[in-house]
């Protein structure tokens, strides 16, 4: 292939590569090939709505890139009778890659939507650039799956920057695991134990039974509390001072199921088990971390024992600290919203646990967290949506119960407050009134808000329908799930104004594609919660409710509602994964404001990103719309 | 196509020069029963010293060809011809060819001869043909006593009879490529605005296939008409 100077090739063949450079894959390859492209390049023009690539056509023998307007995929839905978008396809990408690669026909009629130039190569070009081309030939194989990998990377690799290391939550266990763990039986006295950890320099022994079941784990430090709190000579037999059923995972768990294991229960030991629940081998949260200076557990473990409160507003700027950790070391967007609320949690926790040392009401009581909280969905930008369940002592009225509540409340949303947990304007706190509620009332309370919706009421059920207990005992909130459930269930009527209400917020790609247009023209911003993530959310809640399903962490909703069959498992998959890449595009935002010292919003201008992003999320946008059709189709809106 | 212009090239730079069978130059071709899905058009941009095609002299020739209704990039041409003694100081800011260009350009006699047989006698198309036609037959004549008069549409005529609707705010190139959304990669290159008159001559010819207009003759016959009703409403 030749390699000219630039300034050799014809004015057209120099533009159609500048253009090209624009796209991926092609910004990554080498101009020889770029002009190979050009050179052998025809262009096709489409007006909006001709067809341009139809099952029909027989084997695809030539490729197309986007060079202005649009094509969509056309998939005739049978069992609704009628035509469905599938994708689309915008300036600078390429298709049809898949039927290309397999020789063989389009599945999926493609049709111009708005005036469209296409340029395109024939086989023999393609096949030339296929076999010359390491880029191009990546991209062809692994089609749009390579792009989500490059934005991913991209998330990694910039937090990873001050970070310097590369292993990945994603390994699993047994990578990390020590194998031929050190074990002893129940009845060697302590002593002896303690010599075996010592001549194996380890800080854990394992308690196995004959058949090498993990019975219980014995630390150094059990054995600080058992000498600091004199529970017993050393000849004590082990199994008196051990931890019993220690927690355990399978072999196939990755590291990141571990570390949220872990940090839930401030272990720093777990077992590794295989099929038949036999011992092979022991992660502690050193080989978790020692590499990655993730110190997830120690961090929850510092928050879960704070004794001041001052001590608890210190530490927020650490879990922040932890997030840019875990995006670096591969975490994707999911794994890190549960532990920012895993964090979130341990820190409620103590506050209110630093409370009840201070000043108990005595009347035992649920804490409620709604909201993201409640979907277990929070990123570093939050605020207080929480409330009170309680069981009405015998012999007091509920307004009693509130007088001694309702102060311990509201110092505790003082506290929070101070912690980072912005005061909820719409006072969705447990210290009103409204919110601290008996069981009863709760239920008469659901009652009202089901039964009698007014269109104020939709706007709380993003609030009061994702919900969550933090502290107390958990039964009394899941009996009152159960009786809403079963009433959502029953009521058809509601269902449909929850679904009315969840098609309010449009994904904003009218918005978006004018973007594209208007370069010089006043900069738009979207919000990527309001705008990106909440028709996922909303849309899922509907489904989730109707169907009965408990969790309220909309990415467990959508997995739940494909078990049960409600959802097609591809679509589930690509909504989860459109749902990823929002979050994870608006985490990254977070991270840069904060590294910048600015107020947090989730507000972006799709000019800041680069095209590759503004891609995915327009994609994603489109796949929120699918799922609202679902919703109107389903609901018949 | 375009290798060939590749070897012409290094043949020229070599001082070589080009073997043209100047007896048996094309014939041009005339508006017959040709489809318009399979026919080739040259669409045709030059780039000149002035606007007066008794004094002013063509210094870029940029064409694009369409065959079966879509544009072959390897099938185009993109020349700058050598006419150093030309003094073009008055056009270099719009077309932005200085006289060092002008320097290295190619022999007008060769080049001329070699546009001839890639042309091959094929219809013209051209945005406001007339000037361009006038200003290539003229040279023709000049330089190669050509006088064969090839087939020419206007694409500025061709717009408007199947779009006759079209809000454009003008009858500039750059208003139907803005009406259009086209980017021109650089206006006032001749090549590059020979690449926007033939995307525009691509949505023209989409819905003349729509119309049912099949034929270069129809087309013609069509545009005939066109301007004749316009010059009915002249007066």
């Amino acid at each position: 292939m030749a390699s000219n100077q630039d300034s050799n090739r014809p004015q057209n063949t120099r533009a159609i590569m500048s253009f090209l450079r624009e796209h991926a894959p092609f910004s990554s390859m080498d101009d020889a090939h770029l002009a190979h492209f050009a050179e052998h390049a025809t262009l096709r023009f489409f007006a909006d709505g001709d067809e341009v690539l139809s099952p029909d056509d027989g084997i695809v023998k030539r490729f197309y890139v986007v060079k202005q307007g649009r094509i969509r995929g056309e998939r005739h839905n049978d069992k609704e009778d009628r035509t469905e978008t599938t994708f689309e396809i915008s300036r600078g990408e390429c298709f049809p890659l898949a039927a290309l690669i397999g020789e063989r026909p389009t599945r999926t009629l493609h049709r111009a939507d708005g005036d469209t130039f296409c340029l395109s190569i024939e086989q023999d070009a393609f096949i030339t650039l296929f076999s010359e081309s390491d880029p191009f030939r990546d991209f062809c194989l692994r089609g749009v799956s390579s792009l989500l990998d490059q934005v991913n990377q991209r998330i990694q690799s910039n937090a990873m920057a001050s970070m310097g290391s590369s292993n990945s939550l994603d390994t699993p266990l047994e990578r990390y695991a020590l194998r031929n763990p050190i074990v002893c039986s129940p009845d060697l006295p302590v002593r002896k134990a303690v010599a075996r950890m010592h001549e194996n320099n380890v800080g854990s022994i394992i308690i196995t039974d004959d058949n090498r079941h993990p019975i219980g784990i014995f630390t150094l430090r059990d054995l600080r509390t058992m000498i600091a709190e004199e529970k017993g000579p050393l000849d004590t037999p082990v199994r008196q001072v051990m931890t019993a059923e220690p927690c355990r995972l399978p072999a196939d768990a990755d590291a990141f199921e571990a570390a949220m294991l872990m940090a839930e229960h401030h272990f720093a030991h777990l077992c590794v088990v295989d099929d038949e629940q036999r011992l092979i081998g022991v992660v502690s949260e050193r080989d978790l971390f020692a590499l990655q200076r993730v110190d997830l557990v120690n961090l929850a473990r510092t928050i879960g024992t704070a004794t001041h409160l001052r001590t608890l507003v210190s530490l927020r700027s650490d879990v922040s600290r932890l997030v840019d950790a875990m995006l670096a070391h591969g975490a994707d967007s999911g794994q890190v919203v549960k532990i920012i609320t895993t964090l979130n949690d341990v820190t409620v926790r103590r506050v209110l646990e630093l409370n009840l040392q201070k000043n108990d009401p005595g009347i035992p009581f649920t804490w409620l967290t709604f909201g993201s909280e409640g979907r277990q969905e929070q990123t570093l930008l939050t605020d207080q949506d929480n409330g009170i369940l309680f069981r009405t002592p015998e012999g007091m009225t509920e307004e009693q119960v509130r007088e001694k509540l309702l102060p311990f409340a509201q110092t505790v949303n003082k506290e929070l407050a101070e912690c980072g947990f912005t005061l909820c304007k719409g006072n969705i706190m447990a210290s009103n009134p409204k919110l601290c509620l008996s069981n009863r009332e709760w239920d008469d309370w659901f009652i009202r808000f089901i039964d009698a919706s007014t269109p104020q009421n939709l706007v709380y059920s993003s609030i009061f329908l994702d919900m969550r207990a933090v502290f107390g005992p958990t039964e009394p909130l899941h009996e009152l799930l159960e009786k809403v459930l079963t009433r959502i269930r029953k009521n058809a009527l509601f269902q449909k104004m929850l679904a009315g209400n969840a098609l309010q917020r449009k994904p904003p790609l009218t918005m978006f594609r004018n973007f594209r247009y208007l370069n010089e023209e006043k900069k738009h911003a979207l919000d990527l919660k309001r705008q990106g993530l909440a028709p996922f959310v909303e849309s899922v809640r509907v489904f989730a409710l109707a169907n009965g399903v408990e969790t309220a962490n909309t990415l467990e909703r959508m997995e739940e509602l494909a078990k049960k069959g409600v959802f097609d498992p591809k679509d589930a998959n690509a909504w989860k994964e459109a749902y990823s890449l929002i979050q994870a595009i608006r985490m990254r935002a977070h991270q840069e404001m904060l590294s910048r010292g600015e107020e947090l919003t989730n507000y972006i201008d799709p000019d800041d990103l680069n095209p590759l992003d503004r891609r995915i999320l327009r994609e994603s946008f489109r796949q929120a719309q699918r799922l609202q059709q679902k919703l109107e189709v389903t609901y018949q809106l | 196509m375009l290798d060939y212009i590749k070897q012409w090239l290094e043949r020229r730079r070599a001082g070589q020069l080009g073997e043209h069978d100047r007896e048996n130059l094309p014939t041009p071709k005339s508006a017959g029963d040709q489809l318009l899905s399979d026919c080739r058009l040259i669409v045709l941009d030059l780039e000149t010293t002035g606007l007066n095609a008794a004094r002013d002299e063509v210094i870029a020739i940029g064409a694009v060809a369409i065959s079966g209704g879509v544009i072959h990039l390897d099938d185009q041409f993109d020349l700058i011809l050598r006419r150093p003694e030309l003094d073009i100081s008055e056009t270099v800011l719009i077309h932005g060819i200085g006289p060092e260009a002008l320097t290295q350009g190619h022999e007008t006699e060769d080049a001329l001869l070699y546009l001839l047989e890639w042309m091959n006698g094929d219809p013209v198309l051209a945005y406001h043909s007339a000037f361009d036609q006038k200003f290539l037959e003229k040279t023709l004549k000049a330089q190669l006593g050509y006088t064969q008069p090839h087939l020419w549409i206007d694409v500025a005529d061709l717009l408007p009879a199947f779009f006759p609707d079209a809000k454009t705010g003008g009858k500039r190139l750059d208003n139907w490529a803005d009406f259009f959304g086209l980017e021109v990669s650089e206006r006032h290159h001749a090549a590059a605005d020979a690449l926007a008159t033939a995307e525009l001559t691509l949505v023209a010819l989409n819905k003349a296939r729509k119309e049912g207009v099949k034929t270069l003759k129809e087309l013609n016959d069509k545009l005939r008409y066109q301007r004749r009703l316009q010059n009915m409403h002249r007066f």
